[in-house]
This record gives structure tokens, sequence and C-alpha cells, in this order.
């Protein structure tokens, strides 16, 4: 792991940031605007969905929507750019898309699962990706679930534990492969270590593994290409990022880990103007920067004959610690290569700008 | 005996006294010379000069040089005048005794404002040298700080920038797409007018009413989002995948299991059923079932529910003495020692199961609890209440009992 040279490296320049009365537990960018929306939990138990705007080095508060449940996790995914819903899942298990315009009534709701929903998805919408446009939510009642928003009420697809079984949280599930209109995969981490590669098209598990420790996010490097790489965060520190390229039918994909802070890795999210760059947050306030070097050959053939995947190389290109508490959420914005916004537990989102991204 | 050296010579002018001393062969350092306002000493053992001097002389700026066998001492008096000799006559013994102590008095008091002087002039000097650095590091960091502040100000210079392209573009956007649209809606309009042509008059009628219902932009939103859903494929057909997780002996994740000890619970509790005390004589009259303990605890535990408790006492007793590792043949004996108030033996009984219940994971948490509060309930029964230990206490809480 090697650190990238002195003055050229990204610097992470805190731009600014707002205190919140309420723990916010997702902020996400609205496509194509230097808005942001902040989600989470107020103290009285009600969601809260606020909308900021960027204006000079403050945020400043366009609109506050106040929902009966608290809210844990959005995505803009599966809608389109013109329209952009919201789709939240909330700690009741309901899954709701709303208009931000007219929020009172949802334009889509579905009571999809018994207990909170952790961690959401959304593919198909703002231009990315083929296909149609769907949402996967992943709870703690130990289910996956992907919707697609013209069908109430059913999913259409539903990962759950077999009879008997006892169940595992949930806690993060992303889409990938959605290369055209029929491909398509669903990775969920659960909180036993494990990760479970779904394939929508066969309706069939692709793959699974276990890494040891809980699974505290996935993310596909990039949701509409062939599947690259993913990266799956734990507790503990560590983080892996596995070749998706080359599956080798009894050793799965190649992967490399690497432990880099002392604390749960909450969230990773790559760069969307650059698959190779992705960014981690830390239970103890840090982010870091990471890039991933592809190896010389990306795979090789075994002692069978069968082709297997070799992973590459992460050197760390920045760190910084911005906060006492977990950075739980993270969002680089699709239009502004570098900008990003994080949330965190004390109650403050912070917009950051990451610099000289462009000389990577 | 000191030999006092006296052949000295001197001269002088209205300000200054010049006095050459030489020395017999001696070897003369400036720690030899001692010199105050009106005392002047030079000893180099044996030699030793002193004189009292006329008038009093400056003595920090006096000095005195060594060389050539010879000392030449240049004295610069304080008050010009012509001296009638160099030393003070009629000096008496008392005097030069006085004159003495003062002289060396006023050297050490030299000495010490000289040392304080010093001193002084170090801190200001170390004062000094920390401001400098002080400052030059003040000056490094606001360097830092400005490159930052540069760096953050250009930054937001390009954001606010980027911010109002976005504006501009969405309005741009927004005309392109309703000139667009109109562009659109020809083609569209005969395309459906085709398509209504064969299909069924239900849908044209829907169509068409749509069409009239809306206004202006709305229609164009319609028109559009009609185009899309042709465009996307159906929602997918409605599937279920069965999931397995990875398998633990524990239902506590990884990281919260203590895995030691649980594979030590896992390890005893296997020990405890291959246990078997063969060494009986009464083995001999028991049928095949009756020396399995398993059957005998179930044959006591019927009996329990039956109320026969001295008869599920003695399937116990048989049961400990085949297999004495099963802590649940303990705990049931306990219960019923409870109900036939034998108090004692049910507390002894509860304290055996505890004791095979080591170490404490969450699998034997129900069977501790149960030995703790029949442990606790023969304690309160027999009134020792001193003698309940605290946990026990808060099992019966726990348990309601």
């Amino acid at each position: 792991m090697s650190a990238a040279l002195g003055p050229e490296r990204p610097q992470v320049v805190a731009h600014a940031q707002q205190a919140l009365s309420y723990t916010v537990f997702d902020c996400k960018w609205v496509p194509r605007s230097a808005r942001l929306l902040c989600l989470g939990s107020a103290a009285r138990g009600t969601g809260v969905v606020q909308l900021y705007e960027l204006h000079g080095a403050r945020l400043e508060l366009l609109r506050e929507i106040e929902k009966p449940k608290p809210i844990k996790c959005g995505t803009f995914g599966a809608t389109s750019l013109q329209q952009r819903y919201l789709a939240t899942g909330d700690f009741d298990g309901n899954l709701n898309i709303w208009n931000l315009e007219a929020p009172e009534i949802p334009v889509y709701s579905v009571k999809g699962h018994k207990e909170i929903i952790n961690s959401i998805d959304g593919v198909g919408g703002l231009g990315i990706g083929e296909g149609a446009p769907e949402i996967v939510t992943g709870s703690r009642d130990g289910t996956v679930k992907v919707w697609d928003p013209r069908q109430n009420d059913t999913p259409v697809a539903n990962m759950e534990p077999v009879q008997g079984e006892s169940k595992r949280d949930c806690w993060t599930v992303a889409f990938g492969n959605a290369y055209n209109q029929e491909e398509r995969v669903v990775c969920a981490g659960y909180d036993n270590g494990d990760i479970k590669l779904f394939d929508l098209k066969t309706m069939s598990l692709r793959w699974e593994t276990n890494i040891k420790n809980g699974v505290c996010s996935v993310e596909f490097d990039r949701k509409d290409i062939n599947m690259n790489k993913l990266v799956a965060t734990s507790l503990e520190g560590k983080f892996h990022v596995f070749d998706m390229r080359t599956q080798h039918p009894t050793k799965g994909f190649a992967s490399v880990s690497e432990k880099a802070q002392k604390s749960t890795i909450w969230q990773v999210r790559h760069l969307p103007q650059n698959r190779d760059i992705f960014m981690t947050s830390g239970g103890s306030g840090s982010l870091h920067l990471w890039k991933y070097e592809y190896p010389a050959q990306r795979s090789k053939k075994d002692s069978e004959g069968s082709e297997m995947g070799v992973a590459g190389s992460l050197s760390l290109l920045q760190n910084v610690t911005l906060s006492t508490q977990p950075i739980s959420s993270l969002d680089w914005s699709p239009d502004k290569k570098g900008l990003c916004v994080c949330g965190a537990f004390d109650q403050t989102v912070r917009v950051l700008i990451v610099t000289k991204l462009n000389k990577i | 005996m000191p030999v006092w050296l006296r052949e000295h010579s001197w001269r002088q002018t209205l300000s200054a006294v010049y006095l050459s001393l030489p020395l017999r062969g001696a070897r003369a350092t400036p720690a030899n010379i001692f010199c105050s306002e009106q005392y002047l000493k030079v000893s180099i053992p044996p030699f030793l000069f002193e004189a009292i001097l006329y008038a009093p002389i400056d003595d920090t700026n006096s000095t005195a040089k060594i060389g050539n066998g010879n000392i030449f001492f240049t004295l610069y008096k304080k008050e010009p005048a012509m001296w009638d000799s160099l030393t003070l006559a009629n000096a008496d013994k008392e005097k030069l005794q006085d004159l003495r102590e003062n002289a060396v008095l006023k050297a050490h008091e030299k000495a010490k404002e000289e040392t304080e002087a010093k001193k002084i002039t170090k801190q200001e000097n170390k004062k000094y040298a920390l401001e400098a650095t002080m400052k030059l590091e003040e000056a490094e960091r606001k360097r830092i700080e400005d490159l930052k502040e540069k760096e953050r100000q250009k930054v937001t210079k390009e954001l606010e920038l980027w911010k109002n392209q976005q504006k501009d573009g969405d309005k741009y956007k927004s005309m392109q797409k309703k000139g667009a649209l109109h562009e659109e809606i020809e083609p569209l309009k005969q395309r459906k007018n085709e398509k209504i042509n064969k299909t069924q008059i239900p849908n044209e009628g829907t169509s068409k009413t749509r069409l009239k219902s809306t206004k202006g932009d709305g229609s164009c939103s319609i028109f559009s989002q009609n185009l899309k859903e042709e465009l996307l494929p159906a929602p997918r057909a409605a599937a279920t995948i069965k999931v397995n997780f990875t398998p633990r002996v524990f239902p506590t994740a990884l990281r919260e299991s203590r895995v030691p000890e649980e594979e030590e619970w896992l390890h005893k509790q296997a020990e405890a059923r291959r246990i078997i005390n063969s060494d009986l004589s009464e083995l001999e009259d028991l049928k095949e079932e009756e020396k399995n303990p398993d059957w005998l605890k179930d044959k006591g535990n019927k009996m329990f529910a039956m109320g026969d408790y001295l008869g599920a006492v003695n399937a116990y007793n048989l049961a400990v003495k085949l297999n004495s590792k099963l802590p649940v043949l303990y705990l049931n004996r306990a219960a019923c020692h409870l109900k036939l108030r034998n108090l004692h033996k049910a507390i002894e009984d509860s304290s055996k199961a505890l004791e095979l219940l080591t170490p404490p994971v969450p699998d034997n948490e129900n069977a501790r609890v149960k030995a703790h509060v029949r442990r606790g309930t023969a304690f309160c029964q027999l009134e020792l209440y001193t003698e309940v230990p605290v946990d026990e206490m808060w099992s019966r809480s726990m348990a309601g009992s």
C-alpha cells in the first residue's frame, strides 16, 4: 500500500457543514442540481426529510417534511431524471416513493418488510443502466426484496431464508451488472459476514461467500456495466475488493482485502466519474480515499485449466478525520466531480470537496 | 610569612595611576589579583603585595596587564586629582583590617551583581529566541492556512459557476424539451392513429380522453411517459429465491460470541454423555432401558409431573449413579426436593448443577436461571435470607417465582 506523492495528493476540503436537530441516517444529492437531501429520525420518533441547497459556503434549508416513521435510507436510483422521485425505506419496513413537490401522499407505498429496512438501492433510472426501474430493499427480517414501481404490493423477487432457518439481518444491498435489459444482479450483505450474489435473470443464487465479520456496505463500482468490481466493507476495519469479471467454479471471485481503520467501516462509495476511486467512511469519523490498481493480467488459468481472477492492489490516496462520531452515510455528487456529502452521528451533515482528482 | 613585594614603581596623571610591579620570577594569573575601590592586593604565594590606595579608583574600568615578569596596572581615579603618594600613609593595623574586609565584602557584592546581571541577560536572550521561533512558526502556519483558503475559494468559485451552469442548463433543457416534444407529437399522433385502427376501441377512447382532459404541459409529459413505458420491459415475473445462511451452532453472531467458552461448553456436554459409571453392582438387576440415564430422566420428569415426587427422586438418583455429569439431573432432582421440602438437599443439588453448568454461555442460560431460582427458593424457605446470593434474588425476580 503506497501513498501518492505529497503536493499532488487529493485534498479533502470541508466546504460547508450544517448542524441538524435530528439523527441523520442517509444523505443524498438530488441529481442534476446543487441540492441535497438528509433523511433521518427526529427525537420524537418521527421521520424527517430535509432538502438543502448549497449556497456558497452554507447550506440553506429549502424544505422540511415530517413523516410518521423514522426513515433509514433513500435512493434516487429508480426514477427518471425528469421526475426525480425519492424512494425511502423506514424503520417500520415500509417502502415509499415520494414526489418531493407533493410529499403528502406517496406515489408508491408498500409495507415491504416486517422489520426495519436497513438498506435500499435503485437501478434503471436517472439515465443509468438499462431495463426496468427496480428498487431493492434489505431488511432486518433477513429478506431481500426487489420491487418494481409499476407493480403494487408484491415484490418481483424475494430472497428469503429457507423455512426453519434462523434468519440473519440483511445490512446492505446493491444492484449491479445492469448492462442490458435482461441482466441484473443483486448483492446482499448480512450481519454474520455472508455476501450473496443473486442473479435476477435466472432467479438464482449465483455466488456466496463469508467474510467472517458483519458486512456493513456493498457496492459495485458501476451498476450499468458488466460487473467489474465489488467492494464489501465490514466491522473491525476491514474491507474486501472482489474482481467480478472472472468467476471460478469453486473459488468464486478473487479479492484483495485491506484493514485500514480500527473501527467499523460504515460505507463505501465509488466516485461516479472514475470507477477505480472510492471513499470509505469509518466509525472513528474518518474518511479514506482509495484507488484500485488493476493487476497486469486480470485472469489466469489455475491447475485444472479453469479461469481464475487475479485481484489487484489498493493504494490510500488521502485520509481525513472530520468527526468523533461515525460517519454513517456518504454520497458523491453525480454532476460535479469531487463534491460529496457525508452525514455523521454527531448530527452534522458536511459537504466536502475532494481536489485534484483529475490528476489521478 | 609572606614575602612582601616592595619594589614597585608608579607614576600618575590627573585621571589615572600607572603602577608597575615586578614579580620576582613568580607567574601571575588574573586570579591572583584582587582589586577593590581603595584596596589593591596581589598574592602569589609566597609573594604578597598590597596597597591601600590614596584615593578611590574606578575598579571596574581599571586594568592589569601581566607580562614580562611584571604586572602593569592602569588605575583610573574616581576623582581627578593628583595623589601625594600611591598608598595611604598612617594606615594602622585596624584600619587596614577594616579596609581589607570592606574590600572583600564589596568585591563579593560586585560579583553577585554581576552574576545577577548575567542571569537577566541570559533570560532575556532566551525569551527573544523563543519569540523569534514562535513568529517563524506563526508565519509558516499562516502560509499553510492561506494556501488552504485559496484552494477553498477556488473550489467555491468553481462550484458556483457549475451551479449557475446547471440552472441555465435546466432552463434551456426544459425549453428544448418542449420544442422537441412538440415535434414528437406529430409523428406520434400519426402512429397512434395507425395503432388505433388496429386495436380495440376502448383503448382508443381512453387515450383520446387523456389527450383532451389534460392541458398544455401535462399532455407533453404524459406523452413522454407513454413513450417510455413502451420502451421499458414489463415488470419481472415474480419469483422467490431461497437462501441458506452460513451455519453456526450458537444463535449469536460471530462478533458477539465468546467462542472459546462456547467450545468448552460443547466439549463438556459431549463428554458428559459418554460417561457411564459402570462399577456398580446393582446394575445387574436393572433392565436394559433402565441403564440409560436419559430414559431415567424422562421417567423422573413424568413422575414429577404426576406428583410422585419420591418416585421421581428415585429415578434421578439412579440416573445420577449412572452418569454423574449431567447437570439436568441435579436440576430436576432439586425441584423434587423443593416440593418434598427437603430444602437442604435442594440447595445441594442446585449447587452441584451450577457447578456443572460452567462456563456460563447463553446456551445454558436457562438451566442456570432455573438452578439459581431453585436454590434461592430453598434458602428463602429455610429463612436463611442472608445466605441467598445477590444473583439469586435477581433470578427469582426475573423468573417471577
